[in-house]
């Protein structure tokens, strides 16, 4: 097992990121609760920690809604100025103690399928701020999920007036990791979706955004369910492991992704 | 590097190395109550702190983190002798049991009453949904909160004490507090890890990476020549015998198979080879540098491949008797390479085709019994492995001292452990002293001797102390499971539901090693069959040897899984008769003055005999279960099928039975002091594990004395110290060792007026002992303190010690009905338990409250097997989900929304003031109550547990075909 033999502490981005550039193997150490994780298994042997700078928190940018990424699982769910769907998706990691400590930014650094909070992000269309060396850079948070690169600084949600959104996740226990989790926006325009989103988690090697669903319902006015799970499942690859076999994976998730779609209509538009 | 942070108020700079952990820091400085039940996971919350105001798992958390940080730990509540008002709330709930995670919920509710001093319900859900208890089931934690609340405004609030069971008695029928509540809620050291001193050394265990495979070499050459290293075991230089670690009574029902490191490896995990060094670290890197060659054998992975004709032989050594003949026609020549396998009597038993034990027997005559029903119905159960998961891993520290060894056990069977483990390093039993320390949970899982040998081999062998804890994943793979089964139940009935012959088929899968191979499997017979009256009963019972983890005790052993079969299938044969399955039960079942007949057959290895049974509360349990269930309003007849969306409400009842203890078999016997200041010191040799046993001895001694309970000082589970005394298992704590303590208490109160009689110059008969400890006479009174002072300065006989010796052939069987309203998903095969009522007999509670709580923690557990826990392996016999990350027991979050205990008392002629057992019992009722509710709401049974989502769809015909019994791929980090 390999421990962690070095450890930083620096006080601004701009010594992070020196530090990084000596060392580049070292990795950022946010919450800790995904890099720490299991006293058996091997651990970074660099790591900086971004506890002393990194932004937390959230704000208004102007029409955009700011979150830090230093900001906890627990602040995202007790903050008032953070839309409802983000809340509940923050309250999908189990449990207390984990929410306390784990950050929205390194959830991202993860970047694992079982994430709650990343299928809605990529549903409200959040961009990144990240620092790379040079001034902070702007990234979509679909692009740079499939290839991670630089410092996530902060995250923006834009203002996108009109939508409807809403977020579920399937798991064995209350405190378990989202076997799958999913969220779906769009907004109803003469009954018929418009704009939609639907990103899941559970069903790869990360969660995503899936054109390939979005595109069986762009436009068209909401399905009943049993149509629109008999028209998802096809479309599901998930594989079989010890958390589900792939029949039960793909059969949960479309249902859960039909009944979210569902459930959206339902919701108030946001502002 | 240094780092400075506010501990408790005080200002610390501490060296730290980089990659240090914040637990294993705070650990490294004394701090013992942050602890460690899941390997760093994150998922157990044991090693909680508040840190800066926020309750963190300080295990994901490294030391450096914490620089400039406020840490408070429960030390923080614990100042002086006072409790913190959490801590107060907790004794005062009655919700302290093993005591591992109290200090974790201590800071998780000092958390959430600081942010939310009037927390709702799910509030305080969500702040101990991240603390995992096994003991409680969460539901007096709930209470505690409640109360601590309330004391925010009112400092003098009380709940409203519950029925006075014995209202005649002082102490007995009535809660008082739990005699180590107090301490365990302070975080003080109590455990076998809080024991170990600086300059112990530790051990590192090589497990096997196969399930079948001769290990035919071991080199450790290198590894001996590393730093620190002290020993190195192995194959090769252990002690050359087998034992069984079963801790059962002399001579054991289970065969001697098991050598300290094994020729042949019989499972994932199994010894190999075990390192003593100066450190953890020395010992693992040693351990990783020893080389071994194996020859791969074909895994058993299952009781079908154990009954293969052409199957791998997981024990082919030779197989002998100590008395008694083997069985015809069995196979007794090793082949010269096996480790052995020593039976002490028959148990039907054919090692070389992986039989371990097996049984058959029954009254009546069952093919006439079916011939004459109007309708025969035949089906097949299956139980899948599940692990008790106490908080506390295998532990044990073992040390020389004055030419003996000196183990520290976290125990139920000190005796036991003092023999097997003497008998395996091969010195006098008198040479060994066992101490049980408190037991961070056990559940049956330790009731094996699962690490004692090993320690205390190496502590005399090397004359070093040593000390060895398992990590979870190791807890897992090589310490315990509850036995997997396939259970096939053949009933036939008349038209009126009467039933007219029962046949129950079981086979058992005992994994690599036999301990409690025929007992846990006969268990599941015993305590079902003798529910159902029926003139014809036959079972027929196989227990098998496989390549899997090992099997072992687990709180209610074989009963849940008898239990869910045989009521299941009860409840699927009213279906059949359109009866509803409520009235099933009572057509059938077992009342006041029925005599139970198949009692015959099931006499725990000798004779049986039928029983008449006195008063039994069944029908007030069930009269009180249908009126709160409702059961009589329409529609409750066949499924209800109620609709909220798309979930289906269903409800399901059953019956449960245990015993209290082996009746003719188990013995406990328990020593009463009057000391010199007027308290009692009671030695019991009976191994409390967090269940509150000595809270009830201490109540024998205190009742029957006229004393208060901060008056009785207890010792027990120490072999130098105490009397002889089986261990807590097959739920006898109460009634063997609570009558074993009354009947000390007895003993002394006899001497004590004798001893008055003579100083006051009247005759004994005419003496009283009064409340207070004064015995009155008609010309004088003296008290106890007066008596005890006087005796120990030597008049009369000298110090007044009183003794009890309990042994009997009477069975005292506590009954149980348990009802369930479940919700099942339609759409998602998900089933939540909403209401869960428990109508429980266990003759009068000592403890009303504790007693409580065991119902609760048991019936938790219970709903675990049933809905989520499941032991899942892979082709090769690997267990994929030994953690808590991918194993999942019941937190807060699960609890039921209504989770409601009821005692109906029957008193017991033999027990003590008329108590039986209380706790293992509540573990059979939730799977036939919840499996019952799924079909009452979907209209599908559901006959293998866990009943996942998964399982439940598959059932109800939504997803084709069965469930792969093992798991080809395993990714945790993948989807």
């Amino acid at each position: 097992m390999r421990r962690t033999e070095r450890y930083a502490r620096p006080a601004s981005l701009g010594e992070a990121l020196a530090l990084k550039a000596a060392d580049p193997a070292a990795a950022w150490l946010a919450g800790g609760t995904f890099l720490l994780a299991g006293d058996a298994r091997d651990k970074p042997e660099s790591l900086i920690d971004l506890g002393a700078f990194l932004p937390r928190g959230l704000s208004a940018a102007g029409a955009a809604l700011a979150i830090g990424a230093g900001t906890s699982f627990q602040e995202l769910a007790d903050s008032r100025a953070a839309p409802a769907l983000l809340r509940r998706a923050a309250l999908g990691m189990a449990n207390r103690n984990v929410r306390n400590r784990a950050t929205v930014g390194g959830n991202l650094g993860a970047n694992r399928s079982c994430s709650s909070l990343i299928p809605s992000l990529l549903v409200l269309g959040a961009e990144l701020e990240l620092a790379e060396g040079g001034p902070p850079a702007a990234a979509g948070l679909e692009s740079w999920l499939a290839g991670p690169r630089g410092l996530v600084l902060s995250l923006r949600i834009p203002a996108e007036a009109g939508r409807r959104s809403a977020c579920g996740r399937w798991a064995r226990t209350a405190c378990d990791l989202s076997v799958l989790s999913a969220a779906v926006s769009y907004r109803l325009s003469a009954g018929a979706m418009r704009d939609l989103r639907i990103a899941l988690g559970g069903l790869g090697p990360r969660a995503r955004r899936f054109p390939e669903l979005e595109a069986l319902f762009e436009g068209r006015p909401l399905p009943s369910r049993e149509d629109m799970e008999a028209r998802i499942a096809p479309l599901l690859r998930p594989i079989d492991d010890l958390r589900g076999s792939a029949e039960f994976k793909r059969f949960r998730a479309a249902a859960l992704a039909a009944e979210l779609l569902r459930a959206a209509a339902g919701q108030e538009a946001d502002a | 590097m240094k780092v400075r942070f506010t501990l408790n108020g005080k200002e610390r700079s501490w060296d730290c190395e980089p990659g240090e952990s914040l637990r294993d820091a705070l650990r490294r400085h004394g701090i013992v109550s942050v602890r460690d039940g899941c390997g760093g996971e994150g998922a157990c919350g044991l090693c909680a702190v508040i840190l800066d105001r926020r309750a963190v798992n300080s295990c994901m958390v490294l030391a450096a983190q914490a620089e400039g940080s406020e840490i408070l730990t429960v030390e923080h509540f614990s100042r002086d002798r006072e409790l913190s008002i959490v801590q107060r709330a907790l004794v005062d709930a009655s919700c302290v049991q093993c005591g591992y995670c109290t200090p974790a919920v201590v800071l998780a509710l000092h958390s959430l009453l600081a942010r939310s001093p009037e927390p709702s319900e799910a509030e305080v859900r969500d702040a101990l949904s991240g603390t995992l208890c096994r003991c409680t089931g969460y539901e007096q934690f709930f209470e505690a909160a409640r109360i601590a609340s309330r004391r925010i405004r009112d400092p003098l609030y009380a709940e409203a004490r519950p029925v006075d069971y014995r209202p005649e008695l002082a102490l007995v029928g009535k809660d008082r507090e739990k005699v180590d509540a107090a301490y365990l809620a302070r975080g003080e050291r109590a455990y076998v890890e809080d024991r170990v001193e600086a300059g112990a050394c530790h051990v590192a265990l090589l497990g096997s990476p196969h399930a079948h495979a001769w290990v035919v070499s071991v080199d450790d050459e290198e590894a001996r020549a590393m730093p620190g290293v002290v020993e190195i075991l192995s194959s090769r230089n252990c002690p050359d015998k087998v034992y069984t670690t079963a801790g059962q009574g002399f001579p054991e029902p289970s065969p001697h198979d098991q050598r300290m490191f094994p020729r042949k490896v019989r499972h994932v995990g199994d010894r190999v080879a075990a390192v003593l060094a100066e450190t953890p670290e020395q010992a693992r890197a040693a351990a990783a540098a020893i080389k071994v060659e194996y020859e791969l054998l074909r895994p058993v992975l299952s009781i079908a491949e154990a009954k293969a004709p052409n199957a791998p032989i997981v024990h082919s050594g030779e197989v002998s008797y100590v008395s008694g003949e083997p069985p015809a026609g069995s196979s007794t020549a090793g082949d010269g390479r096996d480790d052995p396998v020593v039976y002490q009597f028959p148990l039907h038993a054919d090692p070389h085709r992986n039989l371990a034990a097996s049984a058959a027997a029954g009254i009546g005559d069952v093919e006439a019994g079916f011939a004459a029903a109007d309708l025969v119905i035949e089906r097949a159960y299956k139980c899948n492995r599940v692990q008790c998961t106490p908080m506390e891993p295998h532990v044990a520290y073992a040390k020389v001292e004055a030419g003996r060894l000196v183990l520290h056990a976290s125990t139920q069977v000190p005796w036991h452990v003092r023999r097997i483990v003497s008998r395996a390093i091969g010195i006098p039993e008198n040479k060994v002293r066992v101490i049980k320390e408190r037991v961070g949970g056990g559940f049956g899982a330790k009731q094996d001797i699962v690490v004692e040998d090993l320690v205390g081999y190496l502590a005399w062998k090397t004359g070093r102390p040593v000390f060895l804890r398992y990590d979870r994943a190791q807890e897992f793979i090589a310490s315990r499971t509850r036995h997997a089964m396939e259970i096939r139940v053949k009933l036939g009935a008349k038209r009126d539901g009467k039933l007219t012959a029962i046949l129950m088929r079981l086979e058992a899968d005992t994994g690599p090693y036999g301990q409690h191979c025929l007992t846990v499997p006969m268990n599941a017979i015993s305590k079902s069959l003798p529910l159902l009256l029926c003139d014809n009963a036959r079972f027929e019972v196989s227990s098998y040897y496989t390549n899997l983890s090992p099997a072992g005790a687990y709180q209610g052993y074989g009963a849940p899984k008898g239990s869910f079969a045989l009521q299941t299938a009860l409840a699927e044969l009213a279906g059949e008769l359109g009866i509803d399955q409520l009235e099933m039960i009572e057509r059938n079942r077992v009342g006041s003055g029925a005599r139970i007949e198949i009692l015959k057959s099931l006499g725990e290895g000798r004779e049986g005999s039928a029983v008449t049974l006195g008063e039994c509360g069944l029908g007030e349990m069930i009269r009180r279960g249908r009126e709160a269930f409702g059961w009589e309003e329409p529609g409750a007849a066949g499924r209800r099928a109620k609709e909220e969306g798309d979930w289906r409400i269903g409800r399901g009842a059953v019956i449960i039975q245990q015993g209290s203890g082996l009746p003719g078999l188990d013995a406990a016997n328990a020593e009463l002091r009057l000391l010199a200041d007027g308290t009692l010191l009671l030695l019991s040799g009976g191994a409390d594990l967090g269940t509150g046993l000595d809270t009830v001895t201490a109540k024998m001694a205190a009742e029957t004395l006229g004393l208060e309970l901060q008056d009785v000082t207890v010792i027990s589970g120490d072999t130098d110290l105490t009397p002889f005394d089986k261990g807590a298992y097959a739920s006898s704590g109460t009634f063997f060792s609570g009558k074993a303590a009354l009947l000390a208490a007895e003993d002394l109160k006899a001497k004590a007026l004798a001893a008055a009689a003579a100083i006051l110059g009247e005759p004994a008969s005419g003496l009283a002992l009064e409340r207070g400890g004064i015995v009155a006479g008609k010309r004088g009174r003296i008290t106890l303190a007066e008596l005890g002072h006087r005796s120990s300065q030597g008049e009369g006989h000298g110090e007044l010690s009183g003794f009890g010796s309990f042994k009997t052939e009477h069975a005292a069987f506590p009954y149980g009905a348990h009802f369930v309203e479940a919700a099942v998903n339609a759409r998602s095969g998900e089933v939540v338990v909403r209401r869960y009522h428990a109508y429980q007999d266990c003759g009068t509670p000592i403890n009303p409250s504790l007693a409580r709580g065991q119902v609760h923690g048991a019936i938790l557990k219970a709903i675990g097997h049933s809905l989520y826990e499941e032991m899942l392996y892979d082709q090769e016999g690997r267990c994929l989900n030994p953690s808590f990350l991918d194993y999942k027991i019941p937190s807060s979050l699960e609890v039921p929304e209504d989770f409601r205990v009821e005692f109906v008392p029957v008193a017991d002629e033999v027990g003590p003031f008329g108590a039986k057992s209380v706790s293992e019992i509540s573990v059979n009722g939730a799977a036939p109550a919840i499996a019952i509710a799924i079909h009452d709401a979907v209209g599908a049974w559901v006959r293998e547990w866990p009943f996942t989502p998964e399982r439940v769809l598959r059932a109800m015909g939504k997803l084709g075909g069965a469930l792969p019994a093992s798991r080809a791929t395993s990714s945790r980090h993948s989807q």
